[in-house]
């Protein structure tokens, strides 16, 4: 694992040509492909692969499961949601402010409680406080609509400095917004992972109690650690309601959330890009298979057992495994 | 109706349900127990049994054969499934064995909505099952206390294997010392898959018996999942008497939340499984333990 590690701290120049490569292709997208279709797709496997990313922080970086992270997603999509309709209908920065703002102060008690944990606990407590969160969205029908679901949320113009850029209800415009912010939180998280931060992250995956003995406050970097990823997790949240407009409970629930940790698993852990990758191909296999099949669970199912079992570090180990074949 | 006939009604009506959720619970717990994987896929196996305990009896089996065949079906899926799936990841993580069986859950869904489809099923009852029987003043369904019947036979049943004969002494001996049974010479694969398929009779058993207490839909299974996570985090993972209490617990609080037709109730049980989980890990009695 530690030569792992340190392969991936360095950062080669060809890694930065093919983040711009890939960045400038997804830029270049929604103008080549006009198919509003296709540009609503990838639009949901960016904000999905942010969703991804951000529990990859805490799983593949931390080494804590958690099998509802979705339902942070869908918090920050509640907030932003009520947000827009009740306090300003126009004002979108504002409103995922308030949306992370929102997420963060409800994930801080939650993992207060939730560090004192670890392993299969930590993994059964994201659990009872996601179904937790589920319950009450689904059962509050004044607020959140319940069943039914947040309908009605206006779409306001996105303005950068006092210039208009568009309407966020333009798929086009939505893409690249999306684009923007999955881009500047990639980089963001980037940055964090690569600290000295990351490092006692890291640690504190390989082994708790060592990392403890040299003075690291274990606690509270899970905290730290869990604190980012909900934050994350509510940025995408408010570009999830601003792309589709609605949200309602299944969003939230825990067999959606499994889906995010797939998503992961599809990817690979413990890299940044690998998530969003598996974000891609999940949604993809989802919507694809759904239209094909009724019976796409089927597939999807065995997709994931055949994964573990043959290809356990997703496709990011499908590159290491080919680059090590080539060498031999 | 009178005040005590409301009482009777609401406590067996938690009875029954805390049965069905022990049973499914008791299957998950022994399973994690033994071979220290949490089965997520122990609630579509819930379902197969339904779904197998309607197939039987559409066919013309006596409801009370099919109770004793559909399950021991299960106990083969539930072999194989150990044999072909399980035993390779089980020296891994546990994050690859959650999210392995959770693959199969889906796989397993996926199957019952290829093979019945998704309409809901009903599963046909004897004639005498379906009257009601007068007790203090309400009357009370005869097959909901065949169900009863049912699960406490099960778990005397059950508590008999695991106490008074040697292969029962031999899986409670390895959830406690694994590395000690064997020592002793006996054969851990057989263990595992033994666990394995016993918890796949308590859940098939658990799935014929709830046929006629709720409709049988191909996503009745995740309801229970979750349920009966709960019902071995109150009482203590791979603690038995723990998950008793707690399944009574919740089937009470269950019930008394249909009765008021709060929405409430639910919340509090999630609430009290995270306070336990992160104050009380060994569950209410302090017999549960987490590796």
């Amino acid at each position: 694992m530690s030569e792992m590690v340190t392969k991936r701290r360095s950062t080669h120049p060809m890694k930065i040509v093919a983040l711009l490569i890939v960045v400038t292709c997804l830029t270049l997208f929604p103008f080549v492909v006009t198919n509003r279709f296709y540009i609503s797709l990838v639009n949901e496997m960016l904000i999905y692969g942010l969703l991804a990313m951000s529990l990859d922080v805490l799983l593949g970086y931390t080494g804590l499961l958690s099998f509802m992270h979705n339902a942070y997603l869908g918090l920050g999509a509640y907030v932003v949601g009520l947000f827009l309709i009740h306090v300003a209908p126009s004002s979108l920065w504002l409103a995922l402010l308030a949306g992370v703002v929102v997420t963060s102060v409800i994930a801080l008690p939650v993992g207060w409680v939730q560090v004192r944990t670890g392993g299969l606990a930590f993994a059964l407590l994201t659990l009872a406080f996601g179904m937790m969160f589920y319950t009450i969205v689904w059962k509050w029908y004044s607020l959140t609509g319940g069943d039914d679901g947040l309908m009605g949320v206006p779409h306001p113009d996105i303005q950068v400095l006092g210039i208009t850029l568009g309407s966020s209800g333009n798929p086009t415009t939505m893409y690249l917004l999306s684009l923007c912010i999955v881009f500047i939180c990639f980089l963001l998280t980037w940055r964090i992972i690569h600290s000295p931060f990351g490092a006692v992250l890291e640690a504190i995956r390989e082994n708790e109690e060592r990392a403890s003995f040299v003075g690291i406050n274990v606690r509270r970097y899970k905290l730290y650690g869990w604190m980012y990823a909900c934050m994350l997790a509510g940025v995408s949240g408010g570009l999830f309601i601003l792309y589709r407009g609605y949200i309602g409970p299944t969003t939230m629930s825990a067999f959606a959330g499994a889906g995010v940790l797939m998503m992961v698993l599809v990817g690979g852990m413990g890299s940044l890009w690998g998530p969003i990758v598996g974000a891609g191909i999940f949604i993809f296999m989802q919507d694809y298979i759904s239209t094909m099949t009724e019976h796409w669970e089927l597939f999807v199912g065995l997709v994931v057992i055949m994964l573990v079992l043959f290809l356990p570090r997703g496709f990011i180990g499908l590159g290491d495994y080919l680059t090590r074949f080539r060498k031999e | 109706m009178s005040f005590t006939a409301i009482a009777v009604d609401i406590i067996l009506n938690s009875l029954v349900l805390g049965g069905v959720l022990l049973i499914v619970a008791i299957g998950l717990n022994i399973i994690y127990g033994l071979s220290r994987v949490m089965n997520l896929a122990h609630g579509s196996l819930y379902a197969l049994g339904a779904y197998a305990g309607f197939t039987l009896v559409a066919s013309g089996l006596n409801y009370f054969a099919a109770l004793l065949v559909a399950p021991l079906l299960i106990a083969v899926v539930g072999l194989i499934i150990e044999r072909v799936i399980i035993v390779p990841v089980r020296k891994r993580s546990i994050v690859y064995t959650l999210i392995l069986t959770y693959g199969l859950m889906f796989f397993l869904d996926g199957l019952i909505k290829y093979f019945w489809g998704n309409e809901p099923r009903f599963i046909e009852l004897p004639q005498f099952m379906r009257q009601t029987l007068p007790i203090a003043g309400t009357h009370y369904p005869v097959f909901r206390l065949v169900t009863l019947l049912t699960t406490a036979v099960a778990m005397i049943g059950l508590m008999l294997f695991l106490g008074k004969t040697k292969l029962g002494i031999i899986l409670r001996a390895a959830s406690s010392i694994p590395e000690m049974v064997s020592c002793m010479g006996i054969n851990m694969t057989f263990v595992h898959a033994g666990a394995f398929a016993l918890g796949c009779v308590l859940a098939g058993i658990a799935g014929v018996i709830s046929g006629p207490l709720y409709t049988i839909d191909p996503i009745m299974g995740h309801e229970m999942l979750i349920s009966s996570f709960v019902v071995i985090v109150i009482g203590g993972l791979g603690s038995l008497r723990g998950a008793v209490l707690a399944a009574f617990l919740i089937g009470l609080v269950q019930t008394l939340a249909e009765f008021f037709v709060t929405d409430l109730a639910m919340v509090i049980v999630y609430m009290m499984m995270a306070l336990i989980l992160a104050f009380m890990p060994r569950g209410l009695l302090g017999e549960g333990r987490f590796e």
